[in-house]
């Protein structure tokens, strides 16, 4: 019997983020948050440090499309919907777990290097 | 000065926000690659034309419109999203992002509003909808 995951433990698919990554996505975001790229600041919020811009600990769930479909952007009308649980901090190292398998998709936890889940979410694959 | 349609009290719920327009470079796809570590022959420019955007980098379109016309109050805590990806963008792709508010409610004491940001190519196909629930600060 396959158990959910079986498929996505040979590509685990991760990134790992710093500071210059989180300076350069606020360059193409717009995002100059504080609590993006300012660390003195960061370190006076409950954060503690800096934290990433949403969408990059998101990569992981890309790259796992990319995987599973050999085509290199999300088939067209496919869905993603995504609840934002934890920060992303510098020197972390985001990847992604399959939780269920669905039959268009799948479910998924973006998971740091403490197995703290970090964003949940499902993918419903289209054409 | 903040515009009154962005703040909880006075957002019109589905009227359009604001509305930006870029043309898509394949130095800035180039850019995006080597920032998040992509590495496939169709993000590249070849022998006709431009590369495709990954995928990820339109999310930073509606979000780039946001902050530059100050719709997101700084501060906001983003909490959730429901994405939908439509056509690749590609390198020369003229790509216009509409943003509208399309909720707004109150939980446990805190603030929320739902923005949505529409990305379509200069044929009108849709590259993307991005729609975000975020803590207000």
């Amino acid at each position: 019997m396959k158990t959910e995951g079986d498929d996505e433990m040979a590509v685990q698919p991760t990134i790992t983020i710093d500071q210059a990554m989180i300076d350069a996505y606020a360059a193409i975001s717009g995002d100059f948050n504080p609590v993006h790229v300012d660390p003195d600041f960061a370190a006076t919020t409950p954060f503690g440090t800096t934290i990433a811009h949403g969408c990059i600990p998101m990569e992981p769930i890309f790259r796992l499309v990319q995987s599973r479909t050999g085509q290199p952007a999300m088939p067209p009308n496919s869905r993603m919907k995504l609840r934002y649980l934890r920060p992303a901090h510098p020197g972390d190292t985001i990847g992604i777990e399959v939780t269920a398998t669905l039959e268009t998709g799948f479910e998924f936890r973006c998971i740091n290097q403490r197995d703290e889940t970090v964003i949940e979410g499902n993918v419903q694959l289209a054409d | 000065m903040s515009n009154p349609l962005t703040t909880f009290e006075g957002a019109e719920l589905g009227r359009e926000v604001c509305r930006g327009r870029i043309a898509l470079t394949q130095e800035e796809i180039d850019r995006f690659c080597s920032l998040m570590g992509y590495d496939d022959a169709a993000f590249r420019a070849g022998p006709s034309g431009g590369g495709i955007a990954p995928t990820s980098m339109c999310l930073a379109f509606g979000l780039r419109l946001g902050w530059e016309e100050q719709v997101f109050p700084p501060g906001v805590i983003r909490v959730g999203d429901e994405n939908t990806y439509g056509v690749p963008a590609r390198a020369g792709d003229v790509l216009t992002t509409t943003l509208v508010i399309t909720d707004r409610f109150e939980r446990k004491g805190r603030r929320f509003l739902t923005y949505e940001m529409v990305t379509t190519n200069q044929v009108d196909d849709e590259v993307c909808k991005v729609r975000f629930t975020a803590i207000l600060p």
